[in-house]
């Protein structure tokens, strides 16, 4: 029996960036001189660092994932979604050319269509993936599932959720989050996750404030500059550098205000879906609040603007350090029981993910 | 003989084992309390992660199966365990910085190729293809060639003076409101209807048209396709955005060298046809100043007199796509020959009837939501 009631909890994190440096830098270096083909063996690189750094109760995490299956999936997407698309655009043009305009937004509509459905397959898949190559007591993860379902509920889902003003995306969200880690297992056992819509729904209503802060922003942006606004003429007597200067602040503010927005939304939905994740006897939680989410999000563009871009290869590790320094996990697991998963292993790593450019988590 | 305590997972569930591990050079057995599990081979083995100071290792055929050494480990073992993978493959052989110079090199081949190539195969491409490719692509245009009896009569006067040995399978006017013409796949030139509404004198369309004449007698659209489509692919590993700022980058270089090779063809079709140049270097010159103001540098104020929406349009002419600079204009001012007795290209009612072709055209469908 092993219960994760030890010092420091039952995540924890010992790697330095100074141990990282020398992978990044090398990393990046391989990059650049293999034209971008090395990035799936930087990738792995990077994992098998962080993950070796990561402990979890009595014994660290292991990354077994190679960059060959990286890239061996990122050809077989560009085989089998890239060449398609390429004659489909062709095709599109050709008929835009033609001046059959309505059979080329029918086939543009088409490929959306399809793009939308691989990248819910493509979300499965990855979780999949990297569940089924990390390993921890010599035990891995996985899933039985292809994730081909997952991709007709991922589009009917949002489809829904966006209608009526968005009101039920938190309620999509959730509930694909439910579904997909319901399929996911570690050893034997599944994991069972219940998130719920109720804790985050209020967080998602800060979203239908922001217009009217744009509309007090636009207040003020025409109360610097002067101009017309709703009918009334305003007029400033501010010099222009001042009135240009207060435009800026408002238009960027109403992006930051955004982002803001977001991530208070995020910090509470992750809290309530790791929150709501369970495995065998173990329970697991995600205690990140809105300000560790802003000191995050602060020292990231701090780190990137300050290096002048070079930060952006640390951004990996303060992500991951970030994501495991604020998991938790309560319960016991019994080692006996907790024996080899059998679920299959796919030869080829997140190429879809990696392909339609969407996160895992 | 080889006796050392090691721990142990064996991948079927998730307890830790502390075996004895037996062996000597060619293999060896872990033997726990009560149970025994072997042999095994040296040569089965894959170092992975360290983890903390402790050294493990895996086997290649047995998945979650790990042994790991708690401090230090004798020589003689250490001489049988595998070495750990650095940066991966060939690169952990020769060394990072031998392995990144070698791939630096391999890089600046690749990317030589990739932008010289298309130049290379295009001449070799079976012109039979291109033009099944590009009628496939272009069809009727949507309905919108202009025709008139005595409209397409002057087109054909035109093009028998400068392609009289047919290198253009058709040159086309369109209907469409743009100050442009274009060379497309399949050796076809559609001249856009503003071009010839902007233009003085039938000895400024005439060079716009052998300048396209140029570019399909270069098959510079197929070599500007298959570099596109080859690029693309190669620089595909890279990551979105810097790829293709490269790419477009190398695609405007090229299309200059490209560019100038059509205006010198243009200039000896000209020649051929016995038309002065100095009506296309006139033309390159006014357009130049509606676009750029009157200043020689390029940087002038915009025309004043124009109104906001000719200017959006001004984006999507020729002259926006071949910078008129002025060496061009130069190019073709100097090639004319002083004192020597020029012909017009068209007679005046042949380039009244090409000026009226779509206005008079009743059939021809309107340029409106074409989809540039």
């Amino acid at each position: 029996m092993d219960t994760p009631d030890q010092a420091g909890g039952a995540f924890g994190f010992d790697g330095t960036w100074r141990e990282y440096a020398p992978i990044a830098f090398t990393n990046l270096l391989l990059t650049i001189v293999t034209l971008g083909i090395y990035r799936f063996w930087a990738t792995t690189r990077s994992r098998r660092y962080l993950w070796s750094r990561t402990r979890f109760i009595d014994d660290r995490l292991e990354w077994t994932g190679t960059g060959k299956e990286l890239f061996l999936g990122f050809l077989m997407v560009l085989l089998i979604l890239g060449l398609p698309f390429l004659f489909l655009q062709f095709g599109v043009q050709a008929l835009a050319m033609r001046g059959m305009g309505g059979m080329a937004a029918i086939l543009g509509v088409a490929a959306f269509v399809v793009i939308f459905y691989f990248g819910g397959v493509a979300r499965f898949r990855a979780l999949r993936y990297r569940l089924g190559r990390t390993y921890w007591h010599g035990i891995r993860g996985g899933s039985n599932d292809n994730g081909f379902g997952y991709g007709i509920s991922y589009m009917w889902k949002n489809l829904v959720g966006m209608m009526a003003f968005y009101l039920l995306v938190p309620w999509a969200m959730i509930s694909l989050w439910n579904e997909r880690w319901n399929k996911m297992s570690f050893g034997p056992h599944l994991f069972e996750c219940d998130a719920k819509v109720a804790p985050v729904f209020k967080r998602f209503l800060l979203f239908y404030l922001a217009p009217f802060l744009i509309l007090i922003m636009m207040f003020f942006v025409a109360g610097a500059v002067g101009g017309f606004f709703g009918g009334i003429g305003v007029r400033t007597s501010y010099p222009p550098a001042i009135a240009v200067l207060v435009m800026v602040v408002a238009v960027i503010g109403i992006y930051v205000l955004l982002g803001l927005i977001a991530l208070a939304y995020y910090s509470a939905f992750l809290r309530e879906g790791i929150g709501s994740l369970r495995l065998a006897g173990l329970k697991f939680d995600f205690e990140a609040n809105t300000d560790d989410w802003l000191k995050l999000f602060f020292g990231d563009v701090l780190l990137v603007v300050c290096t002048l871009g070079i930060g952006l290869i640390f951004l990996q590790y303060r992500h991951w350090k970030f994501f495991i320094t604020h998991m938790e996990a309560y319960g016991e697991i019994d080692l006996d029981e907790l024996t080899q998963s059998t679920t299959t292993l796919s030869k080829h790593g997140e190429g879809l993910l990696d392909a339609l450019d969407v996160g895992a988590f | 003989m080889i006796n050392i305590q090691v721990w142990h997972y064996d991948g079927r569930n998730a307890n830790k084992w502390q075996p004895q591990l037996f062996g000597d050079s060619h293999g060896f057995r872990l033997i726990g309390d009560g149970w025994e599990a072997g042999p095994y081979s040296w040569a089965d083995l894959q170092a992975l992660d360290n983890a903390g100071s402790d050294r493990v290792f895996g086997h290649q055929y047995e998945p979650g199966w790990r042994i790991g050494f708690a401090g230090e480990i004798p020589a003689d073992v250490a001489a049988l365990l595998p070495q750990r993978q650095r940066y991966g493959g060939f690169i952990d052989r020769i060394g990072l910085w031998r392995a990144s110079a070698v791939l630096a090199c391999v890089a600046a081949l690749v990317v030589f190729i990739g932008v010289k190539a298309p130049g290379w195969i295009a001449p070799f491409v079976p012109q039979s293809w291109e033009d099944n490719m590009g009628d496939a692509m272009v069809g009727d245009f949507g309905g919108r060639y202009c025709h008139t009896k005595d409209g397409d009569a002057a087109l054909k006067a035109l093009t028998a003076k400068l392609d009289p040995e047919g290198h253009a399978r058709s040159i086309e006017v369109a209907n469409i409101r743009m100050v442009n013409a274009i060379a497309l796949p399949g050796r076809r030139i559609i001249i856009f209807t503003d071009l010839i509404e902007k233009a003085e004198s039938p000895d400024e369309v005439a060079g716009v048209l052998g300048h396209e004449l140029g570019h399909v007698e270069h098959r510079d659209t197929l070599t500007a396709m298959m570099r596109q489509l080859g690029l693309s692919v190669i620089l595909g590993g890279m990551d979105g955005t810097g790829g293709s700022q490269i790419n477009a980058l190398l695609g405007l270089s090229f299309s200059r060298e490209a560019e100038h090779q059509a205006d010198l063809t243009a200039l000896d079709k000209m020649k051929a046809a016995n038309i002065s140049p100095t009506g296309t270097a006139a033309f390159f010159r006014r357009m130049d100043k509606s676009l750029w103001g009157t200043s020689e540098d390029g940087k002038g104020k915009k025309a004043e007199d124009k109104v906001q929406g000719e200017q959006i349009r001004d984006l999507t002419s020729w002259f926006a796509s071949h910078p008129s600079s002025k060496s061009r204009y130069e190019l073709f001012e100097n090639a004319a020959v002083k004192g020597h007795e020029y012909a017009p290209a068209l007679t005046p009612a042949q380039w009244d009837a090409l000026r009226g072709m779509c206005v008079d055209d009743r059939d021809v469908k309107s340029d409106f939501g074409f989809g540039f």
